[in-house]
């Protein structure tokens, strides 16, 4: 436990280091919901209906727009031999990535969510299950990108077809998402809400254990 | 093997505590391959490799992240195999290798022979026993870090540890010992 809070600690420090990657995430996602009403007009009856979806659509694209970073530095510089070597199993230490990165990517999001969701009209009652179902449905989309990340270094160049591969996993956490930000009864813990837990509880068990074995395939150059 | 190719064939080898091995081999003959097949980071076409004692692995990459300082990548490194990352035993590690000077500075801004310290000083955080795996220790060090290199490998064997060495240099060339030499690949 100790060792995995190290690995944490560390993880933290680095993206506090580039923060401004982490930055661009979050100005991505808020750059593209402003977007929308520019291109469509201030207009309550045409932005209204499409308020969810579009803050939905801009947190995949923010949350998958950073991830191809997150093992290539550490693989690189021969970090992923010692974790190998070390206690702490791969598949945790992939854990460990996602924690953190979605501290620094998903949490800054969630928090801007709130503003940008009364530009858009977005009634205030609608706006716990919205929040909620986006707290969930990063998470979920911070281990897809996880996943992506460690096949793209399992598959050295494949980095980008591995991409392709990932974006379709994440329909279900769309449309559960989406779903559950509008509940029929206006309840938090609809139907659609507990689908979208059990597609995270679903990655969060398969996510580590795949990420692991594509990072025992991942090399340093050997240069 | 290697991108499909066997590179070796028939490779058997037994080393017990003390005692040093240095692998010699042209180029492409598969020293690092080796190295990282003990190390458990890549498979055996077929055979079997044992060890029971922690095994230290340090590679041509550093494991060094740019942004850290040489101290903090040490203590980042002492933490996850759960070993002592206390102030005090790390800057003590740092004085050893003659790293103190540059040891609060960020790695990116280190030179090679500067990083290599860094990574060297690994070793000395470990337990006594443990085997060594150094593919060419030297690289970019200075004469004076070389000779300090080999006097820590010298403490290390008569401390009981063991050392693999991927090396063209007579490393602790007093040691008990042998040579591997490998063929290189058909």
């Amino acid at each position: 436990m100790n060792i995995l809070f190290a690995q944490m600690r560390r993880d933290l420090a680095l993206i506090w280091a580039g923060r401004g990657e982490a930055a661009v995430m979050l100005a991505f996602f808020l750059i593209i919901i402003t977007l929308f009403p520019l291109a469509i007009g201030p207009d309550v009856a045409t932005l209204r209906p499409m308020a969810l979806p579009v803050i939905w659509i801009a947190a995949l694209l923010a949350s998958l727009a950073g991830f191809s970073r997150i093992f290539a530095e550490d693989v690189r510089s021969g970090w992923v031999d010692q974790v190998a070597l070390s206690p702490l199993p791969l598949g945790i230490y992939a854990l460990s990535k996602a924690v953190t990165h979605w501290l620094a990517g998903g949490l800054p999001m969630l928090l801007a969510t709130p503003v940008l969701a009364l530009m858009l009209y977005v009634d205030l009652e609608s706006l716990a299950p919205l929040i909620l179902a986006l707290a969930i449905g990063t998470m979920a989309l911070t281990l897809l990108g996880v996943l992506a990340a460690a096949l793209g270094e399992g598959a050295r160049n494949g980095g980008s077809l591995m991409a392709l591969l990932v974006l379709p996993l994440a329909v279900p956490v769309l449309i559960f998402g989406t779903l559950a930000s509008t509940p029929d009864d206006g309840g938090l813990l609809s139907p659609h809400m507990l689908l979208l837990m059990a597609v995270l509880a679903v990655l969060l068990a398969i996510v580590p254990v795949a990420a692991a074995a594509a990072l025992v395939e991942a090399e340093t150059d050997s240069s | 093997m290697r991108g499909m190719r066997v590179l070796q064939r028939g490779l058997s080898h037994q080393m017990g505590a003390g005692e040093i091995t240095r692998l010699h081999g042209p180029n492409g003959a598969g020293k690092t391959t080796l190295l990282r097949a003990i190390a458990g980071r890549l498979r055996p076409a077929a055979g079997v490799i044992a060890c029971d004692v922690p095994i230290i692995y340090v590679g041509h990459a550093d494991a060094l992240a740019a942004a850290r300082s040489g101290r903090d990548n040490l203590a980042d490194w002492a933490r996850l195999n759960g070993f002592d990352a206390q102030r005090d035993r790390i800057t003590a590690v740092l004085s050893d290798m003659s790293a103190t000077s540059f040891a609060d500075l960020p790695a990116r801004v280190l030179s090679r022979g500067q990083r290599r310290r860094l990574s060297l000083a690994r070793l000395l955080l470990g337990p006594k026993t443990a085997l060594w795996l150094l593919d060419e220790p030297s690289t970019g060090l200075d004469s004076a870090a070389a000779s300090q290199l080999d006097a820590m490998i010298g403490r290390h064997l008569d401390g009981g540890g063991m050392v693999m060495a991927a090396t063209h240099l007579p490393l602790a060339a007093v040691h008990n010992g042998g040579t591997l030499t490998l063929q290189a690949p058909a």
